[in-house]
């Protein structure tokens, strides 16, 4: 199954989406364009079956229309007995089959002697015909639609279709022809001549007409009023307005107008809650009645329709059949990628022989796998290498290590130092930077009443400090065992230091020898951080500043030596600029002020807590900042 | 061309049989008689009342004199000119209150008023429709030719005429239904110009009232509920008269006989008279005979007792 991140997801995504829009273009395109040869040919075929249809009405319409005027023609002649014209009328129905009736009506006394009313009439009954001469008050027909009008306007009328109860109920209509005749040498109008038309086969031809499924052709009268219809309830009961009415159809009622209008068109419409319909209509030439051809529009365009689903259908399997061979082909073509994916992991765990994808193509694959052997060889090499150095790198801590713990045995570390001398009190503590460090100090008794302690700073730092320091502590040592004053050792240790120092190291140093008995403490200063003084009765003192260069610098300097007492209580505190200048991240130093501050503040504390107290408030100040310099410090209480 | 008669009987053995012919053909305007007759509301009042049309041509007053019918329906100006013709005819019911008679004209013809109609071709009906519009016409000194129309309104729709007679109920909605919007023609109601003169009523030959006053009674009472039922029931009551429009063989459709049925329903109002339904208004009798004496320029002598003889009581409902 295609995962939803994955590539071919993506491109099968993005391929289906613009073939998609590319085929709703396609569509609605085609079926506006579809559409609209459909409108076009089915006009095109309504204008043909109206025309056909009217050309057929006309070929009855127009022949009888010739009746009524050629008795007018004939009446103009010249005068006949009026009754004579009966034959003539019984001739004009056995000759003309679709003739039902035809009349000669004359105007209100036109023959003085035979009353107001005079007409002649005969009308078919069974295989004859029958004739009369009718007219009196109970057939006025001077009001009558078929005379009155066609008199008013002297020309010829065609009338609205009526059903004649007298001819059994059939769908008729008059034609009539107003008629003229010679009275004193001048001609006058003188009645109305008649043909009354039987229309039943207007039904069965208008009818016939086929279009599609339910389709149907109907005509109207010059009032609108059905004349025929596929639903015979409709014939001269309903008329397009009435129906318009009927229905809630205001678009029917435009039809109609439209039509009765004389206009011709083929256009839409809607009757509330039906399908939309189509309609042609246009007027027969005789009589303005109006032929309709109706077209249902599902039917209509129910061929676009089927072709539409079809083709919809033949789109999405197109669709199916794409989005398969896209993913078939991207996951051919990726499949190494998987592969690829899993040696990357498998070399990631360090096995850097991880059998690699096959890539027979010579592409982007080929050059990836070119990429990823070229990797593999790179890191195992590498990885040799770093193996190497790191055991080299091992191998150095180790021994920096054993030499740290070597440095750290150099100097005492046992406190209280000397449970059997009461009269000093000592403690003192050494952090190195580096696993090794250049920073010592050193306390030992010389006899039985002189305490000797000192505290320096190399410099440099790591390896090199601790071998010169190692080196200072050893002659310190060796020296202080035959002399007592501190200028002499200072300057015979730095005779040592200083011959053959070619890499020119030095080392601060601070040297003390108190005597035990009368609190005299007499001491030199080799370039070392003055020590401060806690006396018990008046306070912080510190040290002048040390007027001798460091030891180690040149051979023959001369140290001198000065000398403080000290009463009992009196507490000396002597450190390396570790302290002084121990650094934190805004790269402050702790400096002497702050340490004073402190020493101040626990200047009654003992040795081992004040250096406690000083301890925490640089942790407080350099807080996680690695510590760039080795931290001494030392303290010495004086009980007398 | 020809004409016929149609006749309709509920046919029930044991009743009084009563003729009823109404002054046309089958349409809504007589909706309540057929409803009564369908619903039994006459067999129920002991009738066996048989419904009678008569034609463009041939009056309902015919009916009356050849005795075919024993009550009919006639406009108020009708039947006081076949009184004064000398019939000898009474109102038993006056059913319509309101003129519904008015003039047409098409707006794009120019004529707004009546003024208007000076000289002008104005079609009317040939009986019983004439009297109202020319007593109007010669009481505003306009002189028209007057032109006789039997029964369409294609003389008019093909420009013949300049104004056309019309019903409010009957031909001004046929022209709406051959396709002439309504805002396309000027409306002159008759009533507005000070000649409201109701219409239907029914009439009967003097002896048939000495005769027969119960089966009368019966029969008015029994016609009332009809409308009753008409006007609370008027689709069936519409159905019911295109379906006997239909037997025969009269043109019709629902929505002009629906708008005819609602007109005439209005034309029944009574309300600012201030008298029963069935009852004729003295003023409205008065003015008629005035009208037909200006027509006819003769003394007409009649009085509203001697006209007006209601079957049922006439009291004056309370205002």
């Amino acid at each position: 199954m295609i995962r939803k991140n994955s590539m071919s997801f993506r491109i099968i995504t993005r391929v289906l989406l613009i073939t998609i829009s590319l085929f709703v273009v396609i569509m609605v395109g085609y079926y506006y364009y579809t559409s609209n040869i459909i409108k076009e040919s089915t006009r095109e075929n309504a204008i043909q079956l109206a025309g056909n249809l009217a050309g057929k009405i006309e070929q009855v319409l127009q022949p009888m229309e010739k009746i009524p005027q050629m008795v007018a023609s004939t009446m103009a002649l010249g005068l006949f007995d009026p009754d004579s014209l009966l034959p003539v009328l019984d001739a004009i129905i056995m000759n003309n089959p679709t003739v039902y009736g035809s009349a000669i009506a004359f105007e209100p006394d036109f023959f003085p002697d035979k009353g107001t009313h005079h007409m002649l009439y005969a009308h078919r009954e069974g295989e004859g015909t029958q004739s009369m001469v009718i007219g009196g008050e109970d057939y006025n027909y001077f009001y009558m639609d078929w005379y009155q009008i066609p008199a008013m306007f002297q020309s010829p009328y065609w009338s609205e279709p009526y059903y004649d109860e007298g001819a059994g109920n059939i769908l008729m209509a008059t034609y009539s022809v107003p008629f003229y005749c010679r009275r004193q040498g001048e001609l006058r109008f003188a009645g109305i001549a008649t043909v009354d038309l039987e229309l039943d086969w207007l039904s069965d031809l208008v009818n016939e007409a086929r279009i599609f499924d339910t389709g149907y052709a109907f005509m109207l009268s010059a009032n609108g009023m059905a004349v025929t219809h596929p639903d015979r309830a409709m014939i001269m009961n309903k008329s397009i307005f009435s129906n318009a009415e009927e229905w809630n159809a205001p678009d029917l009622r435009e039809v109609g107008r439209d039509l009765l209008k004389g206009n011709s068109r083929f256009r839409e419409y809607h009757i509330p809650g039906r399908d939309k319909l189509w309609i042609f209509y246009r007027t027969l030439e005789s009589n303005q009645w109006a032929i309709n051809v109706v077209f249902p529009d599902r039917e209509m365009f129910a061929s676009l329709h089927r072709m539409n689903i079809l083709l919809i259908v033949f789109i999405f399997a197109g669709l199916v059949l794409l989005t398969l061979i896209i993913s078939g082909v991207v996951n051919r073509l990726a499949a190494p990628l998987t592969h690829f994916a899993e040696s990357a992991r498998i070399i990631a765990e360090g096995n850097f022989d991880a059998k690699l994808p096959e890539v027979k193509t010579d592409d982007e694959m080929k050059e990836l796998h070119n990429a990823f052997s070229h990797m593999q060889e790179e890191l195992a090499e590498y990885v040799v290498n770093l193996k190497e150095a790191t055991a080299a790198k091992e191998k150095i801590e180790s021994e920096l290590r054993i030499a740290r713990d070597i440095q750290l045995a150099m100097i005492p570390h046992t406190f209280p130092p000397f449970p059997d001398l009461p009269q000093i009190d000592l403690y003192a503590m050494l952090k190195s930077a580096k696993e090794v460090g250049g920073d010592l100090y050193d306390f030992f008794v010389m006899d039985k009443d002189k305490f000797c302690f000192a505290i320096g700073d190399v410099s440099g730092k790591g390896v090199p400090a601790s071998l010169f320091m190692a080196m200072t502590r050893t002659l310190l040592r060796n020296i202080a065992d035959k002399e007592s004053s501190p200028a002499f050792i200072m300057e015979t240790l730095n005779k040592s230091l200083a011959f053959n120092n070619e890499s020119n190291m030095f080392v601060t140093f601070f040297l003390g020898v108190l005597d035990l008995r009368s609190g005299k403490l007499s001491y030199a200063n080799a370039g070392h951080n003055p020590p401060v003084l806690i006396r018990a009765e008046d306070g912080l003192t510190v040290f002048e500043p040390a007027k001798s260069i460091p030891l180690g610098l040149f051979e023959d300097f001369i140290y001198t030596e000065a000398s403080v007492d000290l009463k009992p209580g009196d507490i000396l505190f002597a450190y390396t600029d570790g302290v002084s200048e121990a650094e934190n991240e805004q790269e402050e130093l702790f400096n002497e002020d702050r340490m004073l501050e402190v020493i101040g503040a626990h200047k009654n504390s003992g040795p081992r807590e004040l250096i406690g107290f000083m301890e925490a408030a640089i942790e407080t100040h350099v807080q996680s900042f690695p510590q760039s310099d080795d931290i001494t410090m030392m303290t010495i209480a004086y009980n007398g | 061309m020809l004409l016929f008669f149609g006749g309709l009987s509920a046919g029930q053995a044991g009743n009084e049989k009563l003729v009823f012919a109404p002054h046309w053909l089958p349409q809504a305007q007589f909706a309540g008689y057929y409803v009564a007759r369908d619903q039994g509301f006459y067999a129920e009042a002991g009738l066996d009342v048989e419904i009678i049309h008569p034609s463009a041509a041939v009056n309902a007053i015919h009916f009356l004199e050849d005795g075919r019918a024993d009550v009919i329906s006639l406009f108020l100006v009708s039947a006081l000119e076949a009184l004064r013709n000398g019939l000898d005819l009474v109102n038993i019911a006056q059913i319509s209150q309101h003129s519904a008679i008015m003039f047409v004209s098409m707006k794009d013809s120019g004529i707004e008023t009546l003024e208007d109609f000076e000289g002008k071709k104005v079609g009317v009906w040939m009986s019983g429709f004439r009297e109202v519009p020319e007593s109007l016409m010669r009481s505003r000194g306009i002189e028209v030719e007057w032109v006789p129309i039997l029964s369409t309104v294609n003389l008019f729709l093909l420009g013949g005429l300049d104004v056309m007679t019309v019903m409010w109920y009957n031909e001004y909605n046929q022209l709406y239904l051959t396709g002439i919007d309504r805002d396309e023609m000027n409306t002159f109601f008759l009533a507005d110009y000070g000649f409201n003169i109701p219409e239907d009523g029914l009439y009967v030959l003097e002896h048939t009232l000495e005769e027969r006053p119960e089966d009368l009674r019966a029969f008015v009472e029994a016609t009332l509920r009809g409308w009753e039922y008409a006007s609370a029931n008027r689709e069936y009551a519409v159905q019911l008269v295109v379906d006997l429009m239909r037997k025969n063989h009269v043109s019709s459709n629902r929505a002009h006989q629906r708008w005819m049925l609602n007109r005439v329903l209005e034309t029944h109002c009574v309300q600012e008279k201030g008298i029963r339904v069935s009852q004729l208004y003295p003023d409205d009798f008065h003015h008629t005979v005035s009208i037909i004496e200006s027509t006819r320029n003769v003394a007409f002598p009649v009085q509203y007792q001697d006209f007006f003889k209601p079957v049922l009581p006439g009291i004056r409902k309370p205002q």
